[in-house]
């Protein structure tokens, strides 16, 4: 997939929160523009891509989708490796799956660079009359753990461009500052420029065909 | 695929053919006592066990489930309360594709608590057992061609033996039955196995369709059916053998993608609709007879990737229900002078004759049947033992 358009940086994003706050939906939204009321349970680790334009750069966005139970962390921590950006998603109608967001935090931190952009994501906002998880609360919250925030719903498209956007382009902003050239290739990552680096890449690499 | 028969008239052969196994699967069901190693052997070969109305008398016998619990009125489970409740409801109202296209919303919505029913009455029954996401996936399945009774019974049983290590309360022996894709893969394509260890791929792309014996991922019914005929007459890890077919089945796709961790893991966990099951549950049984668990096992033990080396086959089975130690031994002889019989037969995997196949379903249907006495999935071994020795 997508291995014929051409573009400059690759981003890896991780999308995470409990089950059935509407991460694939999210994901459906932003990659396809399509919102499933049937979205299956997804079981294991997925992604989508989509390439936007920032500035002058072409970026294809990676964003993996995952199991939100908890039995499937043990799998799913492990595609935290190498992603610059994460959304961390909650639902405003289920303030139980707003409770956990620390958990995921300290979750995410524990497998990712440390430098990742992370937004709270407060979906399903579509559901306002059920809301169970003030947004001022939330905010506040975000403010506290350093991340960015926003509300969403994948089901009337509210934000879901933005939401994306704006990780992405964070991301971008990140990415620039710390450009670093090793060998032939330019390989950036928002750490330290030690070990190898495959997080953000640029142009199109493989290990065994045309490289 | 290379399964069809060249003949003046195919379907009329086909349709034959059918028939005549219709009647062999009665004759079995009507023998006394039940003649459950062939029909173990119908559900295997080629077509299964043909239609939903012959699955629901053979497959409790495939798993001994007496008939009896049709009798039974099911226990009312509480919901209030539960801890399985909020979860086991989140994954069945999304599970809306799994139902026949067509069936009206009321007759639906009906299933769909009975199923929420099931998976809460087999869990508050069985405390040691833990939900999945997939596990739905399994239940629907049952459900839809057993009907609420027997689907519980069979449920149960499928619980505390082929699913039990996928409801350990962590992923651990899940995992560890993933860890036995790559040691297949690699025995029949090195080609293969080389490439998706260089991209890093991992066995996850694998777990969906392990865990829910490929309910989750097939959207044809029939198919999900024709598969359960199978895995029920087998022993528990052949999901896992099914699994490596597949991606060997795809070989030329698999070399031909960018050699990425994210799009190997892409293109192989979108699984094709348009397998050729027959011929894949052919091939997953003669890898089986090639390459037992038990070697697998042992090569794996030695690999830096099995986290722990203390996995055996016998730890699928469940803790209350094990061969005596003698019937166990006894297995295991049988089951090696087989195996040396099947070595001279089976030469190539990927690529066999039609009448070498003969030969090694004909091995394949023994050996598999071994396996799945070994685990007790009927009550005792024993019943087994004298069966076995009837095998031509």
């Amino acid at each position: 997939m997508g291995s014929d358009d051409s573009y400059n940086f690759v981003f890896k994003v991780v999308l995470i929160g409990e089950s059935g706050v509407g991460k694939s939906n999210l994901l459906s939204r932003f990659t396809k523009n399509e919102f499933n009321h049937d979205s299956r349970t997804t079981i294991g680790v997925e992604f989508s891509t989509r390439t936007v334009q920032l500035d002058n750069y072409t970026i294809k966005a990676q964003i993996w989708d995952t199991a939100g139970l908890e039995r499937y962390r043990a799998i799913t921590s492990a595609y935290y490796r190498g992603a610059v950006g994460a959304l961390l998603v909650y639902d405003i109608s289920k303030h139980l799956t707003y409770e956990s967001a620390e958990r995921w935090l300290k979750e995410l931190y524990d497998h990712a660079d440390p430098h990742i952009v992370v937004m709270l994501v407060g979906n399903k906002r579509d559901l306002d009359t059920l809301r169970t998880v003030p947004m001022e609360e939330a905010k506040d919250f975000a403010e506290k753990k350093g991340l960015m925030y926003m509300e969403t719903s994948a089901l009337d498209s509210t934000n879901v461009e933005a939401a994306f956007n704006e990780v992405l382009t964070a991301i971008h902003t990140k990415v620039a500052s710390r450009e670093v050239t090793r060998g032939s290739i330019s390989a950036v990552t928002l750490s330290n420029p030690i070990g190898p680096t495959s997080e953000a890449q640029e142009g199109r690499g493989g290990c065994c065909k045309s490289a | 695929m290379d399964d069809e028969v060249t003949v003046s008239d195919p379907s009329r052969y086909r349709e034959s053919r059918r028939k005549r196994k219709s009647a062999d699967i009665a004759q079995a069901l009507g023998a006394s006592p039940v003649d459950v190693a062939a029909l173990r052997r119908m559900a295997i070969s080629e077509g299964g066990l043909l239609t939903d109305e012959i699955r629901c008398r053979v497959w409790p016998r495939l798993l001994n489930v007496p008939l009896q619990v049709l009798d039974q009125e099911p226990e009312t489970v509480e919901r209030e309360n539960n801890k399985d409740y909020n979860q086991v409801l989140l994954d069945v109202q999304r599970s809306l594709r799994r139902f026949p296209p067509g069936m009206p919303d009321e007759q639906r919505e009906g299933l769909q608590e009975e199923l929420i029913d099931i998976i809460l009455r087999v869990l508050k029954r069985n405390s040691q057992l833990h939900y999945y996401q997939g596990y739905h996936d399994i239940v629907v399945t049952f459900l839809l061609v057993l009907g609420e009774r027997l689907a519980t019974a069979l449920v149960e049983k499928l619980s505390t033996h082929h699913l039990r290590d996928f409801m350990d309360p962590t992923m651990d022996n899940t995992k560890h039955i993933l860890n036995y894709l790559m040691p297949i893969i690699e025995r029949v394509n090195p080609e293969v196995h080389d490439f998706m260890q260089q991209a890093e791929v991992g066995t996850v792309f694998a777990l969906s369709w392990l865990i829910t014996w490929f309910g989750h991922v097939l959207s044809d019914f029939r198919h999900v059916v024709r598969l359960y005929d199978f895995f029920l007459a087998c022993h528990p890890l052949m999901p896992i053998y099914f699994a490596a077919v597949i991606v060997l089945y795809r070989e030329e796709e698999v070399l031909e993608c960018e050699c990425d961790m994210a799009m190997v893991h892409h293109m192989l966990s979108q699984i094709p609709q348009d397998l050729p099951y027959e011929t894949l549950i052919s091939r997953a049984g003669d890898l089986f007879v090639q390459f037992p668990p038990s070697e697998l096992a042992k090569e794996a033990a030695s690999h830096d990737s099995m986290a722990t080396s203390t996995f055996k086959d016998f730890d699928l089975a469940s803790t209350q229900q094990r061969p005596d130690s003698v019937l166990r031994r006894r297995r295991r002889q049988r089951q090696a002078a087989l195996e040396s019989a099947a070595a001279s037969s089976v030469v190539t995997v990927a690529r066999p004759s039609a009448a070498r196949r003969f030969v090694r379903l004909a091995v394949m249907g023994l050996t598999v049947a071994l396996g799945a006495a070994a685990l007790a999935v009927v009550n005792s071994a024993l019943e087994w033992a004298p069966k076995l020795d009837l095998f031509p």
